[in-house]
């Protein structure tokens, strides 16, 4: 038997309160909690624990029954959020249910809805998104894969790179130039690419830390698709990559649809410090007794709370309509300067004995250097800090604009003069 | 700056502001340089009738907060003060009616506390060096406590009525009230980098006062102190928002090579990094009042993270403004250096960001 009230019928907006009671009753009763020492959760996992969010009814909690969701708002994801704290969430389908989903839910036709988001909140299909290009990812309008008509068909050709997770996923979210003879941004459109189809090649990137691939490439070569994989209307592509961003700095933040699917919730942060990996690296180090090394430390931990109160404050400035606008570009920006700054710290308290070691030295002393390799990762996926400086001092701001040479040409002509500077 | 102020906390901000924007304008910040006390009783009585002295005591003492979250109400006045560089013992006279309030013998709250509140009379916390460095000694004889020793940089005395003075007990540390002009009490003016803040070298040469001017314990003693590093903080704030908001206009309306300087992608990348500057002190300032006002356990380290950061920030941020201002910026004859001055005393009074750091270390059991 269960104390807390039933699921409310469609139509009526269950109260928080009532919410949080049934979440947590659900999370207890379902979820597997965060243990000290625990390993990140693999994709595999995830799918499980999405498939049990989505059956107890807690899978995107704020997207509409008719599409899988549970028919409430983000303020109930949030307090979802806040109660599943201490379970293992399925964060590595961040991108996917967090990023996909929405921007699938704000753009897709009915058909492309109804057949493709109940299967990604249940974690059975996952969505990846294909917007940089071996040619650049910041100018993301400025994408050289082609999309064209052959009769009633697309067909594309081109290249995409980056793109996490192409291991797993069944889907991309593809932007292609349509028409050349237009401006860059109103040339675009974007198309729902199944990953299976033979004329997509998918080929792994290393990083720099010689781990596992975690990053692709795909060739894409004569890829035919049918009108009904269009995501939005034709040449409106840039529309729904701007909101596919929107979902992905928000989801990166940890706010709107990807509240609770941080993947900094795998830290394995028992203390709740936000630094424990750090202290226990001081102390294997044996500086933790420093004074110069106390101080780095206390920054790493006075930043990882300064985050989090700036991104509640934010999530409390868009609920009461204070802030309007890309306030998740700012929570970015901020992940994207305290993570390479985190790196340096722990290479501070680290001292030789992160950089050398033998077997002597104490377990994973060296994994804080190697992760420093790529420190800057967060503050290059996903746009980098520049980019979030720009919408940010001119979005939020409303600061001039940068003056851009390519706005007011069709894209064929960009191309030419390209040609001409080689 | 809370994002939820409900009608009756806004009304309140929007009261201090104007209030703040007649009486006390930069123009007469800048007079008030050349006085001894750096403000004018009068108008502190007034500021005291807009209820700046009674959101700390509670409501048999005769104050009473806005909301039942009195330090977020008192926030708003720090942050409102700080965007004009308001002048007046603001802090420390909270920090003494919220200390004497919570926890003075009845007999010595009537004889301070409807002076305090009323704005007749104003006080000084005399807490420097807290915690290991505490120089004034209190010993119990008698019915009576005498203390000896100098506390040094204490804000206001010269210009307070009532003294409360942390001290240390032998085995422990307690706060004792003390009027000024006690005999045996010294007052030392000094000078600081503020215009019109003012603070004092106080020695203590056998100090006797009667046994119910102690308010005993650590806990009354890390409670104030609560209290002054978030109104401190609060204080720095007001000033970054108010500085920002000056520099990011000016920006729009200066030229050079044709265009605003607004419009350089040099400076757009340096005002979104104030941006998240400022909105993280807001934060984590809003963050350690809530702590507080809710007694919540984490409430000495968040307070303690809200007054590192802030002090840290604020700092290099108005230096920056100074920066995007250019040669005006360096000018006695620009206000930046109003601010520029009151968050640099903010940063080192009441102890550094180094000293809160290392405390922060101690708590999280580093
Ligand atoms: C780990 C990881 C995962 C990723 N996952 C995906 C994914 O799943 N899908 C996907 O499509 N992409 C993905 N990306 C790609 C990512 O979005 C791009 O790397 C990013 O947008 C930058 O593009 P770029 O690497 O081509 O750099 P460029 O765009 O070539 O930029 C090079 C430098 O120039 C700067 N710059 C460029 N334009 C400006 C400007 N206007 N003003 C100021 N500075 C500027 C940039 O900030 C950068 O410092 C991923 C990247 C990484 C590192
Ligand atoms: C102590 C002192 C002594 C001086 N002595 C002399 C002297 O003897 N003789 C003399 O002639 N002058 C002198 N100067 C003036 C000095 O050269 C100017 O202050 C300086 O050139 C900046 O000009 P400005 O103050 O008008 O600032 P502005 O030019 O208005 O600049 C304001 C801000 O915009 C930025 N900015 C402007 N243009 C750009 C751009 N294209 N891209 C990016 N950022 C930009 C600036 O870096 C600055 O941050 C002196 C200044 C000072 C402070």
């Amino acid at each position: 038997m269960t104390t807390t009230a039933p699921r409310p019928a469609e139509g009526q907006l269950e109260s928080l309160d009532v919410f949080r009671d049934r979440a947590r009753t659900f999370l207890a009763a379902s979820m597997p909690r965060r243990t000290e020492g625990d390993g990140p959760v693999s994709m595999r996992e995830a799918k499980e624990l999405q498939a049990i969010l989505f059956d107890g009814g807690f899978a995107g909690i704020a997207f509409p029954r008719r599409y899988g969701g549970a028919g409430l708002t983000l303020d109930h994801q949030t307090v979802f959020a806040e109660e599943a704290a201490g379970y293992r969430m399925p964060t590595p389908l961040a991108v996917s249910v967090a990023m996909m989903a929405p921007t699938l839910l704000d753009h897709g036709s009915d058909e492309l809805k109804e057949r493709h988001l109940p299967r990604m909140l249940r974690g059975e299909e996952i969505w990846l998104q294909l917007l940089s290009e071996p040619s650049g990812g910041s100018d993301m309008a400025g994408v050289l894969t082609r999309a064209a008509r052959s009769g009633d068909d697309w067909v594309i050709d081109g290249a995409k790179i980056w793109t996490t997770g192409a291991n797993h996923a069944d889907y991309g979210m593809c932007l292609a130039r349509t028409d050349l003879d237009v401006p860059k941004y109103s040339g675009l459109s974007m198309f729902a690419v199944p990953l299976d189809h033979a004329g997509v090649r998918i080929e792994p990137i290393v990083s720099a830390d010689g781990g596992d691939p975690h990053f692709f490439q795909e060739f894409l070569d004569e890829v035919v698709l049918q009108d009904g994989n269009l995501i939005g209307p034709l040449n409106n592509g840039w529309a729904v990559a701007h909101t596919l961003l929107y979902h992905e700095r928000n989801a990166t933040a940890g706010v709107g649809h990807g509240r609770g699917y941080r993947a900094e919730a795998d830290a394995g942060d028992a203390t709740g410090s936000g630094i424990d990996d750090l202290i226990a690296l001081s102390r294997a180090a044996g500086t933790s007794g420093d004074p110069v090394s106390r101080q780095l430390l206390a920054e790493a931990h006075i930043s990882a709370v300064v985050a989090r109160q700036v991104s509640d404050r934010v999530m409390t400035g868009i609920r009461t309509g204070a802030f309007e606008g890309e306030w998740g570009s700012l929570l970015k920006l901020g992940m994207g300067i305290d993570a390479p700054r985190r790196g340096e710290i722990g290479l501070a308290v680290a001292g030789e004995d992160g950089v050398v070691w033998d077997d002597e030295a104490g377990d994973n002393i060296d994994a804080h250097s190697v992760r420093w390799l790529v420190s800057r990762t967060i503050a290059i996926a996903g746009g980098t800090n520049e980019m979030q400086r720009n919408i940010v001092s001119e979005r939020l701001l409303g600061m001039p604009r940068e003056v851009a040479v390519d706005r007011a040409v069709s894209f064929r002509d960009v191309l030419a003069r390209r040609a001409d500077r080689r | 700056m809370d994002l939820e102020l409900a009608d009756d906390r806004l009304f309140f901000q929007q009261n201090t502001r104007r209030f703040l924007e007649r009486e006390s304008p930069l123009e007469h910040v800048r007079e008030l340089h050349r006085t001894e006390h750096g403000f004018d009783p009068g108008w502190w009585r007034k500021a005291a009738e807009l209820g700046w002295t009674t959101l700390l005591a509670s409501e048999e003492d005769g104050g009473g907060s806005l909301s039942g979250a009195p330090l977020r109400d008192a926030v708003i006045v720090a942050e409102e003060r700080g965007r004009l560089i308001a002048p007046g013992p603001f802090l420390p006279t909270n920090v003494v009616v919220s200390a004497l309030s919570a926890g003075g013998d009845p007999a010595l709250k009537e004889a301070h506390l409807p002076g305090l509140l009323e704005g007749d009379a104003t006080a000084a916390w005399a807490s420097s060096g807290l915690p290991d460095d505490l120089r004034v000694e209190a010993r119990a004889d008698g019915g009576e406590i005498v203390l000896d020793g100098t506390a040094p940089h204490v804000e206001a005395a010269a210009s307070a009525d009532l003294l409360l003075v942390v001290v240390r007990t032998g085995d422990g540390i307690a706060q004792v009230a003390v009027p000024r002009t006690h005999p045996g009490v010294t007052v030392v003016p000094g000078r600081s980098l503020d215009l019109v803040r003012r603070f004092a070298r106080v020695r203590f040469e056998g100090v006797r006062v009667p046994r119910s001017h102690l308010i005993d314990g650590a806990n009354a003693v890390e409670r104030a102190l609560q209290v002054a590093l978030t109104l401190q903080a609060a204080e720095s704030v007001g000033a970054m928002d108010r500085a920002f908001e000056t520099t990011f206009a000016y920006m729009g309306d200066r030229y050079a090579f044709g265009r605003a300087i607004a419009s350089y992608q040099a400076l757009k990348h340096r005002v979104a990094d104030m941006l998240l500057h400022l909105e993280s002190a807001k934060a984590t300032t809003d963050a350690a009042a809530r702590a507080v006002d809710d007694a919540n356990p984490e409430a000495g380290r968040l307070v303690r993270i809200a007054a590192a950061y802030v002090k840290d920030t604020a700092p290099t941020f108005v230096q920056e403004c100074v920066q995007l201002l250019g040669g005006i910026g360096v000018t006695w004859e620009h206000d930046i250096h109003l601010y520029l001055r009151r968050v640099t005393v903010n940063r080192a009074v009441l102890g550094t960001p180094e000293r809160y750091r290392e405390q922060i270390c101690v708590r999280l059991g580093v």
